[in-house]
């Protein structure tokens, strides 16, 4: 079954819809029809461009270019990282890029080539959407993590000083931060594995069904592509922090508070 | 026991420590005194790796320490700040913090020892089960030294350890580091803390102006 496509009238019509909150904006002066349109757009034209690679992708099928997206996508992914992370990217780039690559790479590996075992296995219609969810959730749960451990660890450097008086390692002595960061970035996915299904049929599922794949298919998918993030959030975060600490941290033990962005 | 030779500590750009040299021996009771912002508390945390010399050296128990050796030399010294951290919600937690590290795994103190110190600070057996945030500073001052002591070190770092003590609680501490044969090396402005040191040193600008064995008038 081919999903119906929506013919550009009826695409009219849908924007036409814009018109009522538009029209409710300016009605209480909530001041954000420029901040509308502009984000209308650049949906638009997002999209818009996504579409276009992404068909050239799937018509061209090379391995080198699919493997090289992901590459891509990884490398911007870590720019947002170390930037609302608070973290200098020169010093710290290479780092977070080797976790973000293990954790989406180990998992993305599992759900592609053994789970779904498409064919080809580098086939894109594959590859670069589930990729580009583990990317997507990975980086969003890195910032929180990197941000959460390294802003905690200012804020108590008294208690973490502490900590090394006592004779704790560096591990030992990071490691109520640690807890403290991972969790926060574990909890929306957490959050949502708990309500899928209760409170909102989640995108993916609802992509495929709409596509026209059974439900019982559909949730497969789903419940596939939410470990999948699970456990690539909890691998890169993990590495992010220990791998970070080498570079953080003084041959003392104490924050070098020169790599991070702001005070 | 400890050396310091030429050390010169910069923060920010800034000089803290200039040139200060000494040399502490097992035993000796030493204090640091001197205007707010000389670099008193900076000597003591130097000691403790929270910053690397920018010249000079520093010397351990005859070892110059370094990165491999500071976890060794912060093993073996005790800290207690102006405003000790207790690192737990509980202040049972926190007298137990330090054997959660795999160094002390095997030391946990009994207790009967832990009562038995909390005694000799005149501190009562229910400020275990106290939360940590209720407890007044001078009692904190003094669950930390007792956390200290349960850990049997011989040298001990203090800053202003009797600005927070009632005048009993005071002569139990000074009592106790008076008749022990801890090395001391404090900072104080307390002119009764100054009675059990041996040592004294003038601290102006980040350097040591005067080093005497008597307190100046």
């Amino acid at each position: 079954m081919e999903t119906m496509d929506i013919s550009l009238f009826s695409m009219i019509i849908i924007y036409g819809l814009l018109a009522i909150p538009v029209a409710l904006s300016l009605f209480f002066k909530l001041g954000n029809v420029r901040a509308i349109g502009v984000a209308v757009l650049r949906m638009t034209g997002q999209l818009a461009v996504m579409g276009f690679y992404l068909d050239f992708m799937f018509r061209l099928q090379n391995a080198w270019v699919n493997f090289g997206w992901v590459i891509l996508m990884i490398a911007i992914a870590n720019f947002t990282v170390n930037k609302n992370a608070g973290l200098k990217t020169k010093r710290f780039y290479g780092v977070i890029f080797t976790g973000m690559t293990v954790g989406s790479i180990s998992v993305l590996a599992v759900f592609v080539f053994v789970a779904v075992r498409p064919e080809p296995l580098y086939d894109a219609r594959y590859l670069i959407p589930i990729s580009g969810m583990i990317i997507g959730n990975c980086m969003r749960a890195n910032v929180i993590s990197l941000e959460r451990f390294y802003s905690s660890i200012k804020k108590n450097e008294k208690e973490y000083l502490t900590y090394l008086l006592m004779g704790a390692t560096l591990r030992e002595a990071t490691s109520p931060y640690l807890r403290e960061a991972i969790k926060p970035a574990l909890a929306p996915t957490i959050a949502t594995m708990t309500t899928l299904g209760l409170v909102s049929l989640p995108g993916m599922m609802t992509g495929q069904i709409l596509g026209g794949s059974s439900p019982m298919v559909a949730i497969k998918y789903q419940i596939a592509v939410m470990i999948a993030i699970f456990t690539g959030i909890i691998i890169s975060c993990i590495i992010n922090i220990y791998l970070s600490t080498r570079i953080a941290f003084n041959e003392y033990q104490v924050l070098k508070r020169d790599l991070f962005r702001g005070k | 026991m400890v050396r310091f030779e030429g050390v010169e500590v910069r923060y920010g750009g800034k000089a803290i420590l200039q040139n200060v040299s000494f040399d502490i021996g097992e035993g000796e009771k030493v204090v640091f005194y001197g205007k707010s912002g000389s670099g008193k508390t900076t000597i003591l945390t130097t000691i403790l790796g929270a910053h690397i010399p920018s010249r000079g050296r520093l010397y351990f128990d005859g070892r110059v320490v370094n990165a491999k050796n500071i976890i060794d030399v912060r093993r073996a010294v005790s800290y207690i700040g102006q405003e000790p951290v207790l690192g737990a919600e509980r202040i049972i937690d926190a007298i137990f913090l330090p054997y959660s590290f795999k160094v002390h795994r095997a030391t946990v103190p009994s207790e009967e020892t832990i009562t038995g110190l909390l005694e000799l600070l005149h501190l009562s057996r229910d400020i275990l089960n106290k939360d940590a945030a209720v407890v007044s500073g001078g009692e904190k001052q003094r669950v930390a030294i007792v956390r200290e002591l349960l850990q049997n070190k011989e040298l001990f770092l203090v800053d202003e350890l009797t600005s927070a003590l009632d005048r009993e609680s005071k002569g139990a501490v000074l009592d106790l580091f008076r008749n022990s044969g801890y090395t001391l090396i404090s900072v104080s402005h307390d002119p009764d803390w100054y009675k059990i040191c041996t040592r004294f040193m003038k601290v102006e600008g980040g350097r040591i102006v005067l080093s005497s064995d008597h307190p100046e008038l």
